[in-house]
Formats: C-alpha cells, structure tokens, sequence
C-alpha cells in the first residue's frame, strides 16, 4: 500500500468516530432515540470501540506501549465490540421491521414471530456450525462471531428488500428514516459480505480494502446523517383495494392472534347456577313440548 | 427517484448474494479469519499471540 492509501486510510480511521457522534447527537436531537435505541446502541458500540482503538493506536505510534501488547489488546476490543455489534444489529432490523409494520398489526405480530424463530434458529445455526473440533478458544469465538455476522447481513439486505418493495403499502417514501436506516444497514451487510470473500483469499491487514471498507462506512453515516438531519414526512393514509393481498393477511393475522370464546357444553354442576338462573331454566323446560324434548333427549344420548 | 432507489437496493442484494457464494465455500479454519467489521479500522486478522503481532503499527 502506498503512502497517500495510508494517510487516507489514516484520516478515515478519524473521520469515523465524529461521524458516528453527529449521528448519535442527531439522533438524540430528532427525539427519536426510544424509536431507533438499538441503532443508538450500536453507533455508540462503534463510538466507543473508534475511540479506544484510536487511543491504543496513538500509544503505540509514541512507544507508550509495547507493539505486541498493543496488538493483543486490540485484537480483543474489536472482536468483543465485533460481537456486540453482530447481535445489535439484529435487534436493529428486529426494531426496524416493527415500525414498517406498524399500520398493519396482524402482519406485524406474524412477522415479528416469524422473526423471532428465525433469529433464534440461524444463533443456533452458528454456534452448530462454529462447534468443529478443531476449533477452540478464540478461534471459536470468531467463527461464532463470523457466522453470526453473515446471518445478520443475510436478514438484513432481505430486510432492505422488504422495505424497499412493499414500501408503499406501509404508508412510508423513500425519505422516510425507515428506509433510511434500512439502506445504510443494507450497505454495510453488503460491504461486510464483501469484505469477508475478499479476506477469505487475502489475508492481510492492512490491505488495499481497507480503504473501500472506509468509504462505504462513511457513506452509510453520511446516509443516517442526513435522514435524520431533516424532518420526517408523515407517512401517508394507507389505501389498500379490498382485493389487496396486504390487507387479506393482515385481517387474516389479526384473526389468528384473538383470544377464543369458550362455551361450557357438558359436566357443568347445578350448584354452579345462581337459583334465579336455575329457575328461569326450569320454567323454559316446562314450556318446551315434550316431543323436543325427547328429540333432545335422544340427541344427547347419540353424542355420548 | 423509485427506480433509483429500487435499483440501489437491488445491486446491493445482488452484491451480497455474489459475496456469500464466495464465502460459503470457505469454511472456518484455525488459523485464518473469515470476516472482518465494516470498519474504517484494520482487521487484525492474526491470532493474538502472533510472534509479528500482524504487522501492528499502531
């Protein structure tokens, strides 16, 4: 890598953390943090791990700490806050598809489970793929970590995609934080997949993808800046034609989510009616002609 | 402005999509790692202990 990749990969290592700080503050300012928390949490995961990495890097370029040491420490603060991330950021998309679903609530509740099922069978999935026996230790955990990542970008450009085409059924626009969020998560997935295949052949640290790598996440802060700088358009009255499959599933959804009446239909003790009741059911029996009431008789007798 | 978005969107799923291909045939190894966090900084990609300390220059 020459010098001026190395001075750009330099200023961009400093350009992440004040980026993801105006996106905090901007987050914060709109008042929208109990919306977005989750995304909150993760630019502050990043804030925090920039921030101390950039510390240790500084000490080590002035001989305050011994390089190999230094390595050691990073190595542990970025795949810890590797981790914290990969887990936030499917809680991320979790809490983004909640608000798109929003106007629609019986679609929502089976997606959320739906949701639900497949985030705890891919966590499954990963610690079952990451469990080869030779595998200990740390390298446990980043394979863990790896395949929990790749889970994560998978459902999150699905996600992206999602959102992108049934944008207009949800009452959201393309200026809407929704889709926002949810482009600049997409582009992060995709980088990270990317990433990842480019590693898998180059195994180097400081590589030239480092500086890709750089401008795609600057791409995304800029992207979450500027969603969240402006205002958000309401989101538009949902009209959906009765034909509409959206609104068919979601009737159907709502249905499905309903607490069911119960009928008491045999084994039921006089004792359990109050005597006013008994007596209003003795005097409709006496009322009754007596051929209904060998047909219900009769009828009893068949279903026993 | 809806085709664009929409084709955005559809490059990037399509780049991921290509992108996993490439990984799914890399399965987890001892001594390799396999992804790395969009991140503007390096991936330490060595093991911990390494006698180079992957070339760490702070």
């Amino acid at each position: 890598m020459n010098l001026s990749s190395a001075s750009l990969i330099s200023f961009l290592e400093y350009f992440e953390p004040v980026l993801c700080a105006i996106v905090i503050w901007l987050i914060v300012r709109s008042r929208v943090g109990r919306q977005y928390g989750y995304l909150l949490a993760l630019m502050c995961v990043r804030l925090g791990c920039s921030v101390t990495s950039l510390s240790l890097f500084y000490a080590t370029r002035h001989t305050l700490i011994e390089r190999h040491l230094a390595y050691h420490i990073y190595f542990y603060i970025y795949w810890t806050s590797y981790a914290l991330e990969s887990i936030l950021s499917l809680l991320v998309i979790y809490s983004i598809f909640r608000l798109a679903m929003a106007p629609l609530k019986g679609l929502q509740t089976l997606g959320m489970l739906v949701f639900r099922w497949v985030a705890a069978i891919s966590v499954a999935v990963s610690i079952g793929v990451a469990a080869s026996p030779h595998l200990t230790g740390i390298t446990f955990l980043v394979a863990i970590i790896t395949q929990l990542q790749q889970t994560s970008s998978i459902l999150t450009l699905s996600l992206l995609l999602f959102v992108c085409f049934a944008i207009r059924p949800m009452g959201l626009t393309y200026r809407s934080r929704i889709f926002g969020v949810s482009l600049g998560l997409g582009f992060l997935a995709a980088i990270s997949l990317v990433n990842s295949a480019w590693i898998a052949h180059n195994v180097n640290m400081y590589s030239r993808f480092s500086l890709v790598n750089g401008f795609a996440v600057g791409l995304t802060l800029l992207i979450w800046s500027t969603y969240f700088s402006f205002p958000e358009p309401k989101r538009r009255i949902i009209v959906l034609p009765t034909t509409s499959p959206f609104l068919r599933w979601n009737q159907i959804s709502m249905a499905l989510g309903d607490d069911p009446g119960y009928v008491a239909i045999g084994g039921v003790p006089p004792e359990l009616f109050a005597p006013a009741e008994l007596e209003v059911m003795r005097r409709a029996s006496a009322k009754m002609p007596v051929s209904q009431l060998e047909g219900a008789e009769s009828l009893k007798s068949l279903s026993a | 402005m809806k085709y664009i978005a929409r084709a955005i969107v559809v490059v990037l799923v399509l780049t991921g999509a290509a992108a996993s291909t490439q990984l799914s045939s890399a399965s987890p190894s001892k001594d390799k790692i396999m992804i790395s966090r969009p991140s503007m900084l390096p991936v330490p990609t060595c093991d911990p202990n390494d006698p180079n300390a992957c070339g760490f220059k702070g």
